[in-house]
């Protein structure tokens, strides 16, 4: 099971099976305590930032610029996926992938938060011209 | 009864490019298909999910959309296909006699 961790340098928290061996905010090696997760939302709650579609794309081209996939460039595509992506992050809580439907299992639905790890599924695995289901990623062609 | 539901999103492109080759299906085959969006309508949404042990098996282990589906023979036929093979499965589907 996941826990919640804190560096007691810098306050960063971290979510996993084990705490970073080094903050990747402040560079201190054997940082992490472990805390409840009410202490670690009370300390993400102290740095409230919104992502919009505008800040969301930039993330995800960022992302792919450090991939093998790049985001689709048919923007006309991207920019229904990305109403998609926002309207279910406003009426349903995340980033769900449009083109699939959540199970209200949450275990389950977290593999539908946009980026998903689509290089597992089998529209993309092994295949030349391979994309997430919806489209939104695409291996990069060359 | 034998009827097509398509299960389909608003914000989905495959959606997009499927739903008017299934205004071309209901004309060709004078059949109606029942579209119902899955992300704005949670009485949609939760017809889907009660297939999900019929659907899911047949769209990698998920519910996809968009997912043609007849009820009563079980077919399912998933994600964004050719015409060609939307009119075929639907034929099959519904034991359809030109």
């Amino acid at each position: 099971m996941k826990k919640t961790w804190r560096c007691f340098v810098c306050q960063d928290v971290h979510l996993g099976f084990k705490p970073p061996e080094v903050c990747p905010t402040c560079g201190a090696r054997n940082a992490y305590v472990e805390i409840s997760t009410t202490e670690a939302m009370g300390l993400l709650q102290a740095f409230p930032r919104e992502i919009d579609r505008e800040a969301f794309l930039a993330a995800i081209e960022a992302l792919a610029a450090l991939n093998e996939f790049q985001v689709n460039p048919d923007r006309d595509k991207v920019n229904l996926l990305l109403d998609g992506l926002m309207a279910n992050e406003k009426n349903h809580g995340y980033k769900f992938c449009p083109c699939r439907l959540r199970t209200k299992d949450f275990l389950e639905d977290m593999k539908l938060i946009c980026p998903c790890n689509f290089l597992i599924h089998e529209t993309y695995r092994h295949r030349p011209d391979g994309e997430c289901w919806c489209g939104l990623f695409q291996r990069r062609p060359g | 009864m034998k009827k097509i539901i398509m299960f389909y999103a608003r914000e989905c492109p495959h959606c997009r490019v499927m739903l008017p080759l299934v205004d071309r299906l209901e004309k060709e085959m004078k059949i109606s298909v029942e579209r119902l969006e899955v992300w704005h309508d949670e009485k949609n949404a939760d017809l889907m999910r009660s297939y999900r042990h019929i659907l899911a098996p047949a769209c990698g282990g998920q519910l996809r959309t968009p997912t043609f589906f007849e009820p009563e023979t079980q077919a399912v036929l998933c994600g964004e296909v050719p015409y060609e093979k939307l009119k075929a499965w639907a034929e099959q589907a519904i034991g359809y006699l030109a």
